[in-house]
């Protein structure tokens, strides 16, 4: 009765309010919308009309199966990684004050000024034979000699992982930091032991930032371009750089055209599925 | 009987700041103690100190017979109330009070039976699988109370619990919780800075000033006996007239005030300076007979408070006369000068240099 009340107030401001949305939807529909169409017609289309043969043929290649699963594999790691290194770092940058905030918060913004390509490049330095990460790994005995981790799998999750890791941190630093300290106190107080608090307090009230920073970021990884371009090279294919070699280097636009589809048909089930996903979770708690 | 929760010379600093200072204190087991105090006095550092949130720098805390000062605060079987409840935003009403039973890893039934239990206790039955988001703060607090007590602590603390809530609402729930905590016989230490909520539910008051304990009594003594000027001017209003000690002996000195002179109890050399302080409802207006101490002062504001009425007179440079009384007398105008009296055994004598 009363959540009724209060949706039926908040009706009329929030229409009005809503036309303040119109730049966006009309670039979004313009610079968009509409190629997105063209591509969309043009990768359903053959020289007889309206056809799924470009996707049969896309699909009966064992080579593009491969590219699909290449493309899947490495922004599921990649994710992982960014998780795993990010998830930390959004407390110890929520939680902490003053200056070392300020400088936490600098490093994770800054590098995000700094170019793509430049990072690539900087990245196939530090990846090389004679790298910092190779020496290192051999001063710490994990390897007994220089290991080349350019133009390897692990190479690009590195390089792709320091890329895309401010998108995991800042959306989940966002919601850490709304949460109020006091509740994990609270759950203390209560007999639940630092890891029973942590599973039933903490991980529930940032899963909303892990669910946006995992989204972000293998959106980000399953589309990327110049990464692997420059850190792992031809041999190794994902949907967007043979995206890119179809329309560049084999001028096949259709094969370009249905590539870009099954992209961008991945992407859309990953984020509907992680906010399905996500719903299922909250409520099980 | 030996205390049931003893704090013995706990001290805390934050950086420079000195916050609590070689505090003592022994609640017996059943009773309900306040820590009364303005803000920044420490009553929340020891009351953090004692729940397990903070570490003393000094001193150690007993419940039960056990030093539990260095044991985590998951391990000490104490409740919590929180300032702002600190209820759990993405459970619901039912969730959050059987939260520290599943914690505690008891089988469904026992916490499904204790959380109706406690929400019968605290009348959120029915709004059991609401979310606690869309609940009043009255709500929020009877559930806050609900989720600390369903695991049934050795002891309850709360911190400024009412301090959310409307005057009405205040008063309800005080009484309430006053009756929760008798039926289960629970052993409560509450924090707060208004005086009428810790006389009104204490069974003892620990008034506290800059981290130390200025005095621990019952309510009554508290009121009718502040043993420092602290307590005379923080907990209730009171008549001050200062002046110097011109007689002395037999427990009581006579003080030279800007109204004449003035009998109190007090112990004090001749000459020293000192201010006699009086609670106003032990104050009688009009011309007496036989009175210790009488003085005459003018009218100023007549306050109507309801059930009495508060008369404030115009006094002498750093003095106040304050009179309650039931009815306000025929013919009182502001203005005119009135006589009034007090006995010297309701007069405290304290040394001038503590008036705060």
């Amino acid at each position: 009765m009363t959540a009724k009340v209060a949706v039926a107030r908040r009706r009329e401001p929030v229409d009005r309010v809503a036309w303040l949305a119109l730049p966006a939807v009309a670039y979004l529909v313009v610079a968009y919308g509409w190629p997105l169409l063209l591509l969309l017609a043009r990768g359903v289309t053959g020289p007889t009309g309206l056809t799924l043969a470009p996707f049969a043929s896309f699909f009966a290649d064992p080579f593009h199966w491969q590219v699909v699963a290449n493309t899947i594999k490495i922004a599921a790691l990649v994710t992982l990684v960014c998780l795993l290194i990010g998830y930390p770092t959004a407390f110890a940058l929520a939680w902490s004050a003053g200056w070392a905030q300020l400088v936490l918060l600098a490093a994770i913004i800054l590098p995000l000024s700094v170019g793509v390509v430049v990072k690539a490049f900087a990245w196939q330095i530090v990846l090389r034979r004679d790298g910092v990460v190779a020496l290192a790994m051999v001063k710490l005995g994990i390897s007994s000699e220089p290991v080349r981790l350019l133009f390897t799998e692990a190479g690009l999750v590195l390089g792709a992982s320091n890329v895309f890791l401010p998108f995991m941190i800042l959306p989940i630093y966002s919601v850490v930091k709304l949460i109020d300290p006091r509740l994990n106190e609270a759950g203390a107080t209560l007999g639940a032991t630092p890891f029973y608090r942590f599973k039933r307090i903490v991980l529930p009230l940032t899963l909303p930032g892990i669910l946006t920073g995992v989204v972000f970021v293998f959106s980000l990884s399953i589309a990327m371009y110049v990464i692997p371009s420059l850190l792992i090279g031809d041999r190794f294919q994902t949907l967007a750089t043979l995206i890119g070699r179809s329309f560049l280097f084999m001028r096949n636009e259709q094969l370009g055209s249905t590539t870009a589809l099954v992209l961008l048909a991945l992407a859309v089930f990953v984020v509907a599925g992680s906010s399905i996903l996500a719903r299922r979770l909250e409520r099980s708690q | 009987m030996p205390d049931f929760l003893r704090i013995a010379g706990a001290g805390k600093s934050f950086a420079a700041t000195r916050v609590l200072g070689d505090v003592t204190l022994g609640v017996g087991r059943g009773e309900f103690v306040s820590l009364l105090g303005p803000s920044g006095c420490g009553k929340t550092t020891l009351l953090r100190i004692v729940a397990g949130l903070l570490r003393p720098d000094a001193g150690s805390v007993y419940l039960d017979g056990e030093d539990i000062t260095t044991r985590p605060p998951h391990r000490r079987d104490i409740g919590v109330v929180f300032q702002n409840y600190a209820l759990f935003p993405h459970l619901t009403v039912a969730e959050n009070v059987a939260f520290g039973l599943e914690a505690r890893r008891a089988t469904r039934a026992h916490t499904q039976a204790t959380v109706a239990r406690f929400l019968d206790l605290v009348h959120m039955r029915d709004l059991a699988d609401r979310s606690v988001k869309v609940l009043s703060g009255g709500q929020q607090q009877r559930v806050a109370v609900a989720r600390a007590l369903a695991v049934r602590p050795k002891l309850l603390l709360l911190d400024e619990p009412f301090s959310a809530l409307d005057r009405k609402l205040r008063e309800t729930m005080q009484i309430e919780l006053k009756r929760l905590l008798r039926e289960l016989s629970t052993t409560a230490v509450f924090v707060t800075h208004d005086q009428d909520e810790a006389l009104m539910m204490s069974d003892r008051i620990a008034v506290m000033n800059r981290g130390a304990i200025e005095q621990f009594d019952d309510p009554a003594t508290i009121y009718h006996r502040p043993a420092t000027a602290f307590v005379l001017s923080f907990v209730g209003m009171s008549t001050r007239l200062s002046g110097s000690v011109v007689d002395a002996g037999d427990g009581q000195v006579l003080v030279a005030t800007a109204h004449g002179p003035v009998r109190a109890r007090g112990a004090f050399p001749c000459g020293a300076k000192a201010f006699v302080g009086v609670r106003p409802e032990r104050m009688q207006l009009g011309p007496g007979l036989g009175r210790e101490n009488e003085i005459e002062v003018p009218l100023r504001d007549i306050v109507f408070q309801g059930s009495k009425v508060q008369l404030h007179f115009t006094a002498a440079a750093g003095d106040q006369v304050v009179v309650e009384t039931v009815q306000l007398p025929l013919g009182f105008e502001p203005g005119a000068h009135i006589k009034v009296g007090f006995a010297s055994n309701d007069a405290m004598a304290f040394a001038a240099e503590a008036l705060p």
